[in-house]
């Protein structure tokens, strides 16, 4: 079955992915801070057999404690659980959809985190699936809801809609262009926060960004996802402009060509080359100057970090074998 | 635990990051999280989470200090662990250590009345309160519609009626 992730969306060159998340915890147990390993074991089956009562997503109910170091790293690298996550074992489960676009972490920061992803930018429709499945769980379990503060969540920061959403932008032309940081600070006064996709900290890899709303008291799901999607067109309106300014530059589209040529005959690739170059790639693709359809580029980021590729191709066993296994998907691949 | 880039000062920022495919512990001070580009790690969790710390215990700790520590009846959460750790016990926590949460809440969000979706099982009260935004909600839109079809005294109407839903509400409180 073809995961979610390999489609594209709704401005595809810039937008990878959508996604909802709402936390919830049950109205009659402490929160996961407060439980020991059998406690959170009573939660799970509590809310298992919840989500089991209805499936019509084809879930699967998989413990973290049955999961090797490696399966939960590249389930965190997928963006299907959070790194802490990934680190748990005893009293934490997750509830997995077979197109992987559904994943609802249990006993995480909140008893529930409910997840819904979605290719290219598609806020209302990943909101509509999350709510849908809320509404489902609400009539069958008793969540932790006060009228005046909302869905009571184990950190403050989460209260009210209990409601994260963010879409993941590829912004090569404005990183490249130095405008990020002026962007970022923008961004955060209107109540959003822009982050590096994957690898925290000043130098995002692949200029993958992830831009999220903060405050989830006093604002609506609707506003919410309104005043998101609108940043986002905007960001994605300056992206493309400074791509083209960019273009213009005979030595940024050579840039683009080496890339490819890497990529295509590489023997080895690190993951941090390979993240630096199909950025490259994909704002070539982007532009029209290569023929390289998206889906396999979009692919390629996802299945192309370390430990989903470990898990995916037992060959790639250690960092050499595994740099050499990347370079050969890679060349097969484009 | 001294922070592992200058070994001067305590460890305040502790990162857990995916490098390689392999789990990274770093335990960082301020200073040295900032100079390494960390200082925003966890904005996306709507704030600094130093700040979070600074406003709890700025705030709250010296009026809790005197006297019998208040422990919440379900979980047995006192306030000053729930300042301490930035996490709340359990939803009863919400209700007994109310107010003295409420002022970290507004310094998060700026606001403290949640708007948005509602949970199926709240308790008695509430529904009402929900019915009567929604009626506020639905005679906004009724007037709206009749001013943009300039249908005044139809519009006139449904603002006095949102008029006395308001008084309502006032008197309630």
């Amino acid at each position: 079955m073809s995961k979610w992730y390999i489609e594209k969306g709704d401005q595809g060159d810039i937008v990878l992915s959508t996604r909802i998340r709402l936390a919830r915890n049950l109205r009659e147990e402490p929160f996961p801070i407060k439980l020991d390993a059998q406690g959170k074991n009573r939660v799970n089956a509590l809310i298992r057999s919840a989500v089991f009562e209805n499936d019509q997503n084809d879930f699967s109910f998989i413990e973290m404690k049955d999961l090797s170091r490696r399966q939960a790293v590249s389930l965190a690298e997928r963006h299907l659980i959070s790194p802490e996550f990934a680190a748990k074992k005893e009293g934490s489960a997750l509830i997995l959809s077979k197109d992987e676009s559904v994943s609802i972490m249990l006993c995480e920061e909140d008893h529930i985190r409910l997840q819904v992803m979605k290719a290219g930018l598609d806020l209302e429709g990943a909101y509509d699936i999350a709510d849908k499945l809320d509404s489902m769980l609400d009539a069958r379990v008793h969540f932790a809801f006060d009228e005046r503060i909302g869905y009571l969540t184990q950190c403050p920061t989460n209260l009210g809609t209990a409601m994260r959403a963010s879409v993941m932008l590829h912004l090569p032309a404005l990183t490249r262009c130095g405008q990020m940081t002026r962007l970022a600070n923008t961004v955060s006064k209107l109540g959003l926060t822009v982050r590096g996709a994957y690898g925290e900290g000043s130098q995002p890899k692949g200029d993958l960004y992830q831009i999220s709303n903060q405050i989830t008291l006093g604002i609506t799901e609707e506003t919410a996802i309104a005043n998101l999607k609108s940043i986002v067109l905007q960001l994605v309106a300056q992206e493309r402009a400074a791509a083209a300014e960019l273009m213009k530059n005979p030595a940024e589209e050579d840039k683009i060509y080496r890339a490819l040529g890497v990529l295509r005959l590489a023997r080895l690739l690190s993951s941090d080359e390979f993240m630096e170059l199909i950025s490259l790639v994909r704002l070539g693709v982007a532009r029209g100057l290569l023929d390289v359809p998206m889906e396999k580029i979009n692919e390629l980021i996802v299945n192309m970090q370390p430990a989903t590729l470990s898990v995916m191709h037992s060959e790639a066993d250690g960092p050499a074998a595994r740099d050499a296994a990347r370079a050969k998907i890679v060349r097969e691949t484009l | 635990m001294l922070c592992q880039n200058c070994g001067k000062n305590e460890a305040t920022t502790h990162i857990k990051q995916i490098i390689n495919g392999d789990m990274a512990e770093s335990h960082l001070c301020a200073d040295c999280a900032a100079h390494l580009g960390y200082s925003d790690v966890f904005s996306g969790f709507g704030l600094n989470l130093s700040e979070l710390f600074g406003g709890f215990l700025g705030d709250m700790l010296p009026a809790a200090a005197p006297g019998r520590v208040q422990r919440c009846a379900r979980c047995g959460s006192s306030f000053e662990e729930i300042a301490r750790s930035g996490m709340v016990g359990c939803a009863d926590c919400y209700t007994t250590f109310y107010d003295r949460l409420l002022p970290s809440i507004q310094r998060i969000h700026g606001k403290i009345k949640h708007s948005g979706k509602i949970g199926a099982a709240v308790p008695a009260a509430a529904p009402q309160e929900e019915t009567k935004e929604e009626k506020r909600a639905k005679l906004q839109a009724q007037m709206d519609k009749a001013i943009a079809d300039q249908a005044f005294e139809e519009a006139a109407k449904l603002r006095d009626a949102m008029r006395a839903l308001d008084a309502e509400g006032g008197n309630a409180q």
